[in-house]
């Protein structure tokens, strides 16, 4: 029989049972939708972990000291990219860039009582990181494409509109920290090597910061910021960055320059972040190796926090892909049971419709054209339900995205669902489809 | 036309075999108009569904057209069914769901013809039969003599060589059946060949030739 006569026959048979027609498909229906929602949370969860993952540059690696001895660090630690080592999960952001501790001294400061006498040694002594083991580090360590050092601290500041001396994370950097974390300024420019070498109180405000004490970046630009009552020429303002997993938080922070930022602010308090970052991303495992023998060489009795951004990018890729895998297998799980539901359905309508079947054999009906009318029914259900489908998710989203779930419609996502949805279908659908078509014809005759 | 030889016909009850047709011999030439008389649970359908290509027998020959159908696989049988054999059953098995015109030419459509010309092709049939004022309604809502002229428009819609009608009166009341006869009658006069199954001796004295089978014997009936 001719396609089109087959489809005019499938459709006569459709349209005289509209409302089976979405009993069977209901299966498909909320497949389809889940799928699609699947694979747009998905979407919306990489896009996600890219968001927070902007300020990062894949093959950096920050090194830190975290001491054991709790007098230490109180006003200051690392800065660094991810700070001092936030947790890798997106969003959970790590806040100003507080050390989280996460590995390293192990213990929690304070954490322990008594319990320092027994790790000995270790990390007991103030060392602090500088800017001689950032040399050290990028002559020996080999396949380094840049290095920086950085740290952070809170700071009262004054000036601008601000009303009351207000408390600011002061991140000192070097002039290379704006590119290796992917800043761009919407105005001015970064710190720059002179501004380091001459230690001048020079800064650059964060988006927020910016707005927070002069109003709007355009009122910053070249106006003066008190830091601890010293004050400092803003030579550049940052665009918005939005919310970031870890390290500072560009838009909340003032940046002025490291050798700066020692001097007036920290002095030999200083505990800061070696940041390096490796010309080929495959090489930072062998990279670290080699950061922990020139530092052991240098450190012998201190363990330092050596993180990489790479694999934090890897941690929360990989959670996002579990979300993904696990939204997945629940695609599936509705699937199979929308499948089955449409295969019972079939089976039934198979059987009601022997008789029909069995004259359309007796008119000499080709086997195989009675197997294509009932797998092109199955598949025209399922394409009906698919398209219903995606129009619920199309509904849904706004719900979702209520919940502050990202969701990414994507036209391939929908294309994929449809695909899917009528696959399922037209899979279940053939078996019933089978035994329709093997029906002897005069058995089918006389059954009513 | 139909030459059937030594055919024999029987089911399995259980573990006991039980014969219907029994040696029967039969043959038609092309252009006459046959009826098989008989008594019900003689083998008539068990006959006309050999006949019509819908069952195989157990052993004989059956040759229609010069075609060994004894010897074909069910896939050319279906193709015979669809080209060589217009079928009238008792209860016109209509289908419910289509329309007059699409049960009058589905077995056009099989062949591969689009709706349009298989349409043209039915047509003069169609008119013939005076159902042409019918044709998009559902055989729901015809009469029964009504839904017998669907179910012969559709069996002479392939131009079929031999009709086959089992008990095209049965269930229709005597006017109605009265009608169809006529129109087997005609037919057969367009030079139609047709096989009717009856158990109704009237109803097979409209034929040319009766046959009739008895406990699975056929034989010919005296000659009117
Ligand atoms: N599928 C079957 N299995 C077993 N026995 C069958 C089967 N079909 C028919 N029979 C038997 O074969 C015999 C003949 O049946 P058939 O239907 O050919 O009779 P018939 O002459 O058409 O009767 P009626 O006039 O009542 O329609 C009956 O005794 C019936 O019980
Ligand atoms: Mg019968």
């Amino acid at each position: 029989m001719r396609i089109s006569e087959l489809f005019r026959l499938v459709y006569l048979n459709l349209s005289q049972n509209k409302f089976k027609v979405i009993l069977t498909s209901i299966g498909i229906v909320v497949g389809t939708a889940t799928i699609m929602m699947v694979i747009a949370i998905g979407t919306g969860g990489k896009q996600d972990v890219a968001e927070q993952f902007k300020n990062l540059n894949a093959g950096a690696i920050d090194i830190s000291y975290e001491s054991t001895n709790s007098s230490s660090s109180s006003g200051n630690s690392g800065g660094g990219f991810p700070g001092g080592g936030g947790g890798g999960f997106p969003g959970r952001s790590s806040g100003g860039g507080f050390s989280g501790g996460m590995a390293g001294g192990g213990f929690p400061r304070g954490g322990f009582p008594g319990g320092s006498g027994a790790d000995d040694r270790i990390n007991q002594e103030d060392v602090s990181l500088t800017e001689d083991d950032m040399d050290d580090l990028q002559v020996f360590v080999p396949g380094l494409s840049d290095a920086t050092i950085s740290f952070s601290t809170k700071a009262d500041c004054d000036g601008g509109e601000l009303e009351d001396t207000t408390s600011f994370t002061i991140a000192g950097v070097k002039d290379n920290y704006a590119t290796l974390s992917n800043m761009t300024l919407s105005m001015g420019e970064f710190l720059t090597e002179e501004n380091e070498t001459n230690k001048e109180k020079v800064c650059v405000l964060g988006y927020n910061t910016a707005l927070e004490i002069f109003g709007s970046g355009y009122d910053a630009y070249d106006g003066t910021v008190y830091i601890d009552d010293r004050p400092y020429t803003v030579s550049g303002v940052l665009e918005e960055m939005g919310t970031v997993s870890s390290g500072i938080s560009p838009d909340e922070a003032i940046f002025i320059p490291y050798a700066t930022g020692v001097k007036y602010l920290t002095g030999d308090e200083v505990s800061p972040t070696i940041t390096l970052i490796a010309e080929d991303v495959n090489n930072v495992d062998t990279i670290k190796s080699y950061v922990t023998d020139v530092l052991l060489d240098s450190y012998p009795n201190s363990e330092f926090t050596i993180t990489d951004a790479g694999s934090k990018m890897e941690a929360a890729m990989a959670s996002n892909d579990t979300l993904t895998m696990l939204l997945i297998a629940m695609a599936v799980i509705v699937f199979i049971v929308g499948g089955i539901g449409i295969m019972n359905v079939l089976f039934v309508s198979v059987k009601e419709r022997t008789n029909e079947i069995g004259i359309l054999k007796a008119l000499g009906c080709k086997q195989s054209d009675i197997l294509k009318e009932f797998v092109f029914e199955a598949s025209c259900i399922s394409l009906i339900g698919a398209l219903m489908g995606v129009m619920i998710a199309l509904g849904i989203t706004p719900i979702i995205e209520r919940f502050s779930v990202t969701v990414v419609l994507s036209v391939s996502g929908a294309i994929i669902s449809l695909l899917f949805g009528v696959l399922t279908g037209t899979i279940f659908g053939f078996y019933p489809a089978y035994k329709a078509s093997k029906l002897i014809p005069i058995v089918a005759l006389n059954q009513e | 036309m139909i030459d059937i030889k030594n055919l024999n016909k029987g089911y399995m009850l259980g573990e006991e075999y039980l014969p219907i047709l029994k040696n029967i011999n039969f043959h038609v030439d092309e252009g006459e108009f046959v009826a098989i008389l008989g008594p019900s649970g003689s083998g008539k359908t068990t006959f006309m569904n050999v006949i019509g290509c819908m069952d195989i027998s157990d052993s004989g020959e059956y040759y229609l057209d010069g075609l060994s159908i004894h010897e074909m696989p069910e896939e050319q049988l279906t193709e015979i069914r669809n080209k060589e054999i217009g079928f009238i059953f008792q209860n016109y098995q209509l289908i419910s769901t289509y329309t007059v015109l699409q049960n009058i030419i589905m077995p056009l459509l099989m062949r591969g013809m689009d709706h349009r010309s298989a349409e043209e092709q039915c047509m003069e049939t169609i008119k013939l039969l005076g159902i042409d004022h019918r044709l998009d309604h559902k055989p729901s809502e015809l009469s029964g003599g009504q839904k017998q002229r669907v179910s012969i428009a559709r069996a002479m819609a392939g131009n079929p060589a031999i009709l086959l009608a089992d008990e095209p009166t049965g269930a229709l009341d005597t006017n109605s059946g009265k009608e169809v006869l006529k129109l087997f009658q005609e037919l057969n006069a367009m030079g139609h060949t047709i096989v009717m199954i009856t158990h109704d001796l009237k109803v097979a004295q409209s034929a040319k030739r009766i046959c009739k089978i008895v406990d699975g014997r056929l034989s010919e009936y005296s000659v009117r």
